[in-house]
Parts: C-alpha cells; sequence; structure tokens
C-alpha cells in the first residue's frame, strides 16, 4: 500500500457498500502499485471479496471512487449517485483486469482451449489462428497445454482452476483478482495452484488475491491485508505483518485460529 | 271336348291379355307386396319389369324393379344374385352410381380382412397423406419460428429494461392463460371484425406461433435462469456485453436442458396442429373427418392415428439423438 503514488495502477477511495443495515465495504481505501502484490485475509463475511468484486464492477459501491491508471473509472455520476457505466466502457476495462473465482466458472461447453481463446476472439476480435497461439502460450505457463482438447467436465478442480488462469491471462490483463483461488480445492489439488500463481507473481504480474491460504500471503505477497467488518485494519508487509512485535490482538487471534 | 279345350285356352289367354300388365302396374304390385311383408311375390313381380327397348323411350322403371329385386335377394343372403342384378342394371346403365355401390359393397363384404383393410388404405391414402403434408409443413413452420419467438420473449422477460418486460410477460400470461383453440378462433373469426383478415393459413401459422413462442419462452427462461451465476460474472469479467455473454455462454449452455421439454412441446404442437382444422385447413385430422363422414368408414380414423404415431415417433427418435450429440461435453 503505497497511497497515492504515481505508479498506482488501482486505487480505491472511500468504498463504501451496504447491503441494508450491514455494511459490507465501510470506507475502505486501497491502492494496488503495479507490480505489487497484495494478499487480503480476514475472516468470512469481512468484505475481502467485495472489495475485489468491487475491482472488477461485478459487485456496485454506494460511494467513493475507483481509479485505474490515475483515471476514475466505471461509475457516472447521476443526480448525486453513482451509477454503474455503460457496458461497452466495463467492458474495455474488464479486458485489462483478469479475475479467477473460487468457482473456477469455466465454460463447460466449450473445450480447454475454447475456454482460453474465448475472451480473446469474442471480445477482442482477434483472429482465430492468433488466439489459439497465445491461449496455448498461455496453457503452457499453467502446465495445461497436453489438455486443450478436454471439456472442464473431465478435469480436476486443480486443473480446472489452473484453466481460468490461463483464460484470464489470455487477456493480457494489467492487472489480476483472484477470489479464494483453491478454497474450493481438495488439499493435495492447492499446490498446483499455488504454483501457477507463485510463478505469474515472479514474472511481475500485479495482482490481488483474497485467501485464507496463508502460503500466498508469506511467499507471494508484498503487502498483506487484513480486512475485518467491511474495513482494513492493517496493512503491511508479511515479515511486518507477520512479525510478533506489529500485531493488533484481532489479527493475533485470527492467525491462530487458521494457522 | 276340342271345343271346350279351346274355350279354355281363350279364356286363360283372355285373362292374361286383360292382366297383361304393364311396367307401371308390375312396379305398384311389387311395392304393395313389399309393403305387405310378401317378399316373394313382390320378387316376381319387380323380375318381370321388362328392359328398355331403347334408350329413348326409357323411364328407369327397369333399373329401380332389378335394384329392389338385388335388395330383395341380399335379404335372402343371396348374394350371387344380387350381384347379377345389379349387373342387369349395369348393363344398361354403365353409370348407375347405386348398382355400382351395390356390387362394391358385396365384394368388400366377400373380401378377406385384410384384402378390405388394403382397399381402404388404397382409398383414403392419398387424402390423408396430402392432409399429413400439411400438418408437416405447420409443424416445420412452428418449430423454425417458435423456438426465436420464445429466446426473444424470454430475453425480454428478463431484461432489466421495464418496457420490454411489460409486454412479454403479457404475451406469455394472454397466450399460456387462454384455450389454443379460441385463440385460432379469435384470429380466424374475430379480426376481420377488426378489420384484419387472414387466410386460414396465415391465421394458424400466428395463432399456433405465438402459442408455441409463449410457452417456450417460460421454457427458455427457466433454462436460463438454470445456469449458475458465475457463468455470466466470469464471461463480464472477461469483458464481454451482456449480448456477447448471452449469445456466446448462457444460451448454448440452455440447449441441453431444454431438449427434454422442448421435444415434448413440439410432440405436443403436432397433435395440437389438429385443432386448425377448426378454421377451415384441410390437414391430417379434417382430412380424416371428411373421409369418415363420406364413407362412414372408421379405417380413416385408424390411418389418420398411425400417421400421428409415426410423425410423434420419429420426432421423439431425432430429439433422442440431438440430445445424445448436444451434452457431449458433460461427458466425463
Amino acid at each position: 500500500m503505497k497511497g497515492a503514488e504515481m505508479n498506482a495502477l488501482v486505487e480505491c477511495l472511500n468504498l463504501r457498500k451496504c447491503y441494508g443495515e450491514h455494511a459490507a465495504l465501510d470506507d475502505v481505501s486501497f491502492s494496488v502499485s503495479r507490480g505489487e502484490k497484495v494478499v487480503v485475509i480476514g475472516p468470512s463475511g469481512s468484505g475481502k471479496s467485495t472489495l475485489l468484486r468491487a475491482m472488477n464492477f461485478l459487485e456496485t459501491i454506494d460511494s467513493g471512487d475507483i481509479r485505474f491508471e490515475g483515471q476514475s473509472v466505471g461509475y457516472r455520476r447521476v443526480k448525486g449517485k453513482l451509477a454503474l457505466d455503460g457496458q461497452r466502457n466495463l467492458s474495455v476495462l474488464r479486458t485489462q483486469i483478469g479475475m479467477v473465482f473460487q468457482q473456477f466458472n469455466l465454460f463447460p461447453h466449450m473445450t480447454t482451449l475454447g475456454n482460453v481463446m474465448e475472451g480473446p476472439v469474442t471480445v477482442l476480435g482477434r483472429a482465430k489462428n492468433e488466439a489459439r497461439d497465445v491461449a496455448m502460450e498461455m496453457l503452457g505457463k499453467v502446465g495445461m497445454a497436453d489438455k486443450a482438447e478436454r471439456y472442464p467436465a473431465t478435469l480436476s478442480g486443480g486443473q480446472k482452476q489452473r484453466v481460468a488462469i490461463a483464460r484470464a491471462l489470455a487477456m493480457r490483463p494489467k492487472l489480476m483478482l483472484f477470489d479464494e483461488p483453491t478454497s474450493a480445492l481438495d488439499p493435495e489439488l492447492v499446490g498446483e495452484v499455488f504454483e501457477a500463481i507463485k510463478n505469474l507473481a515472479l514474472e511481475g504480474m500485479t495482482m490481488v488475491i483474497v485467501t485464507h491460504n496463508m502460503g500466498f500471503a508469506r511467499e507471494v505477497a508484498d503487502t498483506v491485508a487484513f480486512m475485518e467488518a467491511g474495513r482494513i485494519l492493517l496493512a503491511d508487509p508479511p515479515a511486518k505483518f507477520f512479525g510478533d512485535d506489529c500485531r493488533l490482538p484481532r489479527i493475533r487471534a485470527f492467525l491462530d485460529k487458521i494457522m | 271336348m276340342p271345343a271346350l279345350l279351346f274355350l279354355m285356352l281363350s279364356l286363360v289367354l283372355l285373362t292374361s291379355l286383360a292382366h297383361a300388365a304393364t311396367p307401371e302396374t308390375l312396379m305398384r304390385q311389387g311395392h304393395e307386396a313389399l309393403a305387405e311383408g310378401r317378399l316373394e311375390d313382390a320378387e316376381a313381380a319387380f323380375r318381370q319389369v321388362p328392359a328398355p327397348v331403347s334408350p329413348t323411350d326409357d323411364d328407369g322403371l327397369y333399373a329401380s324393379a332389378r335394384m329392389q329385386v338385388a335388395r330383395l335377394r341380399i335379404v335372402r343372403k343371396d348374394f350371387d344374385e344380387a350381384v347379377q342384378a345389379a349387373r342387369d342394371v349395369l348393363a344398361y346403365y354403365p353409370e348407375h352410381v347405386e348398382a355400382k355401390n351395390l356390387i362394391a359393397a358385396i365384394e368388400r363384404d366377400r373380401m378377406p380382412a385384410w384384402l378390405r383393410f388394403f382397399k381402404d388404405c388404397q382409398r383414403f391414402l392419398p387424402s390423408l397423406l396430402s392432409g399429413a403434408g400439411m400438418t408437416l409443413l405447420l409443424v416445420s413452420c412452428i418449430i423454425l419460428i417458435s423456438p426465436l419467438g420464445g429466446l426473444l420473449i424470454a430475453l425480454g422477460r428478463i431484461s432489466t429494461i421495464k418496457v420490454l418486460r411489460a409486454p412479454c410477460w403479457f404475451v406469455i400470461w394472454l397466450f399460456r392463460g387462454t384455450p389454443l383453440l379460441l385463440q385460432l378462433f379469435f384470429i380466424y373469426y374475430g379480426l376481420p371484425s377488426l378489420g384484419i383478415t387472414l387466410k386460414p393459413l396465415s391465421a394458424a401459422l400466428i395463432g399456433l406461433g405465438l402459442n408455441y413462442s409463449a410457452y417456450l419462452a417460460e421454457i427458455i427462461r427457466a433454462g436460463i435462469e438454470s445456469i449458475p451465476r458465475g457463468q455470466m460474472e466470469a464471461a463480464k469479467a472477461l469483458g464481454m456485453t451482456y449480448g456477447q455473454a448471452m449469445r456466446r455462454v448462457i444460451v448454448p449452455q440452455t440447449y441441453k436442458r431444454l431438449i427434454p421439454p422442448v421435444a415434448n412441446e413440439f410432440t405436443a404442437l403436432i397433435k395440437d396442429t389438429a385443432l386448425v382444422s377448426t378454421i377451415s385447413m384441410v390437414e391430417l385430422m379434417r382430412a380424416a373427418d371428411q373421409m369418415f363422414n363420406t364413407y362412414f368408414n372408421v379405417t380413416a380414423i385408424v390411418l389418420a392415428a398411425v400417421i400421428y404415431l409415426f410423425f410423434t415417433t420419429v420426432f421423439t427418435f431425432l430429439f433422442e439423438r440431438i440430445e445424445a450429440r448436444v451434452g457431449i461435453y458433460e461427458r466425463r
């Protein structure tokens, strides 16, 4: 979290989101620099996923400002209220932001290759040959090139999630969002997905990872953020975050519980 | 003695001359005997009616007398003689319909059942098949129209735009809430009073088309809503617009789920086309009805049932094949 530094890729300023009385996001400010890896942890219902989804406009905010490369994006002001931008504008934004879901959300009626080619072909209008080359490259990156012709139903959870990562990468995004990427996996399948994400981090991809997996926080993160009740309580580099000297009692209790 | 013999002979001759019956008197005698139940006397009288000498002085009495003989023979179960009597009529009047029908009926009666059925088929099939052709045309048109109409109505129904939602809801409400027969009647007989006159075929296509679009719309809507939310989110996250997401991701996934209920609807459609016979469309049901009312022969109805069954069976088979093919990606 380097505040309003000039090389911030995404800045979220004073985001608020309420479901009735419940505040899912309570005045959250947050920024991600180019190349930074932010891992967001916190108990269930603390607003982690809402924050991540708000960054991709899958969740709308009630107030606040989201800036992408310094520009306010995603919303128009209509009579003092925020209204989601037109879908063309959102589409352009989302092509630059890759998202990986807990439940993979692969398209079951397309092959692995078809899933990865779909974005470039349908959204970016790339030629099929070109898109196929890119897709095979991305599948190679996550070690799934040999499963290109398989349908998702024939893949394991870990394989599905790696394909989902390749699908997002094929759009050549500037930012990757991971929404609990290993939570739906059997424990023995977590490793392969973890590796794929770690490799991506080593390549310098900017990413925000919402997770319960402390491995991400320790090995991948530049910054670990702890959320509770719609607020970011603490955001620090992992060494400091996990160091004994600088822990809020609340965070210590949480860490003790899950580790 | 010879004188006496001569006298008696001439007396007999005289009486017979006096009784020298004209065809008219013979006919009258015959009918009187018939009325009194003296069938043999009646037949004797009718048999005596002479054949016309030339076609010009024909009064038709010979024909009716011979036909009476034929009927009386039928009563006696003497079918050979009956046929002979009818043939006598045909010898003079080759186009005599009644005689022909009588011979045909007797021959039909004597045929073995399979041959009788075969002859019936020969007689009914041409009209039934042309009716079936119309049924097939109607079914094909509706199968082409209604999925498109249904998809549009379904998309309107789940749209976030209120001006689309309301009319789509209305169409579904109206066409699912009233009998198809009533809709057809209204379109064909009711619309002319509003200044819109339609040919039976157009009325049938509009009525069936709207009705089936409304039904399919609800099936398609349920299909779309059954696709997990994550699919739409993943599509959006890739940057797809709503339209792209629907076209590439959501709708294709509904195909497999839609096939069984849609096959069901289309099977019902094959049978529902029978309703358009009420707005003077000659399709399979109407053709069978016409045959039945002309010949009072139930074979026409049975044949129509067989043709309907053939259609529905072929349909069921086709849809099973399609279902197996479309769902290929779900195989593990």
